[in-house]
């Protein structure tokens, strides 16, 4: 295994290529089940366990299945798990899965699964597979998490289910038109706050290049 | 050439149909093991949300109703609570499942159960509930209820499923009441 190859996998679905923040895969789910902190993580986990999933078994047949076929393919590997889910939600999570019922379903239509499953996981080895799998999912949780802890304070005052004291409720923060402009809001942060990162890391790189580097480049 | 078109075709139907094949047998197994015995459920459910404890349905078979049915009824053993599993039609997505629990004849509890619906959150932003909680089932006015914009339909549903339970009550429940006390 390569640990440069490792590290981009790792940071590209966490910040780099945010499923949610930065590439705007899986708008519906977003905005849907971020009404609350506990519905988002549920979500956000379900979508985990259906990516590391499907990309695992998507790259260990990547040799197999033949081009023309892949996307019908894809996506009987991709409903086998997210049925699975919903079963396994359903005798153990009964109340959360009655809220959840219909957009479990909607998994198996997720773009960022199928986005995965067709640009990596059927060119690349099973393990970086999993691992884009775990490390998507992980970045489209966390987003979800971040915009469902905001609708959630500006929709019923509350954290996690515990009502803050002092904020009340704001009517029609729960629509989905809040949804949408809490959610630009989000990205439009997310991605000021990583182009800093990005810039002054750059500038590192710079100051630390020799002297005569710098010169050239004015030069030119 | 005319050959090996033909066994790429029947390549990938080969692969699809091994791949749908395991994926059935993968979900033919767990089925097996998160298989939910609904009466159980109902019964778990209707412990969990009233504290009262059920050993017996007094109703297993349920009554079906044009716009709903109710599937399951049971008293609590104290006598306290009747609790019911009803399910309106005209969702979104199909039936609405719908918890209901009396204490005494005042409708103290509203649960929803399985559906389809994607804007039921509405109903409860929308305060739709309120209608019908803390009211005693002869003044639940279920059948003209105030319905939510846009979720017209899965409140519909909602509704239906408690009328349906009204109209189980007022049939079953109460004449056996008044039969007894007459």
């Amino acid at each position: 295994m390569n640990r440069r190859k490792i590290k981009e996998t790792v940071l590209g679905g966490l910040i780099r290529s945010n499923p949610t923040f930065v590439l705007v895969l899986g708008t519906c789910p977003t905005i849907a089940m971020t009404t609350s902190l506990a519905q988002a993580f549920a979500m956000g986990l379900a979508t985990t366990f259906v990516l590391i999933f499907s990309n695992i078994f998507v790259s260990l047949l990547r040799g197999l299945i033949p081009d023309k076929v892949r996307i019908p393919c894809y996506i009987v590997i991709i409903s086998t798990f997210v049925i699975i889910v919903q079963m396994v939600m359903r005798r153990y999570l009964p109340e959360l899965y009655s809220t959840m019922q219909a957009f479990i379903a909607l998994i198996v239509v997720n773009c960022i699964i199928l986005a995965r499953a067709e640009s990596f996981a059927s060119c690349n080895p099973t393990l970086y597979s999993a691992l884009d799998g775990v490390s998507m999912g992980l970045g489209f949780t966390g987003a979800l998490c971040l915009i469902g802890i905001v609708r959630e304070f500006f929709a019923s005052g509350s954290f996690a289910g515990i009502a803050i004291p002092g904020f009340p409720a704001m009517s029609g923060a729960g629509a989905s038109a809040f949804g949408f402009i809490a959610f630009g809001c989000m990205m439009a942060l997310f991605n000021f706050v990583i182009q800093k990162l990005e810039d002054r890391k750059e500038r590192l790189r710079r100051a630390s290049l020799p002297l005569q580097g710098g010169a050239g480049e004015v030069k030119l | 050439m005319a050959k090996s078109k033909n066994d790429a075709v029947w390549k990938s139907i080969l692969v699809l149909a091994a791949i749908a094949l395991c994926s059935g047998l993968l979900l033919g197994f767990f089925n097996v093991i998160t298989y939910v015995d609904p009466l159980q459920s109902a019964y778990d459910r209707f412990a969990e949300d009233t504290g009262a404890s059920f050993s017996e349905m007094a109703d297993e078979e349920g009554q079906s109703y044009e716009n709903g049915s109710v599937v399951y009824y049971a008293l609590s053993d104290d006598g306290e609570w009747r609790a019911f599993l009803a399910s309106g039609s005209g969702g979104y997505g199909g039936a609405v499942q719908v918890y209901l629990y009396f204490r005494g004849s005042v409708l103290e509890k509203i649960a929803v159960g399985e559906n389809g619906e994607t804007f039921l959150g509405n109903l409860e932003s929308a305060n739709f509930y309120d209608q019908f909680l803390g009211k005693d089932i002869a003044a639940l006015d279920e059948l003209n209820a105030d319905l939510v914009s846009g979720a017209t339909k899965s409140s519909t549903a909602v509704a239906n499923a408690i009328a349906a339970a009204v109209r189980y009550w007022n049939e079953n429940v109460a004449g056996g009441e008044t039969n007894e006390s007459a």
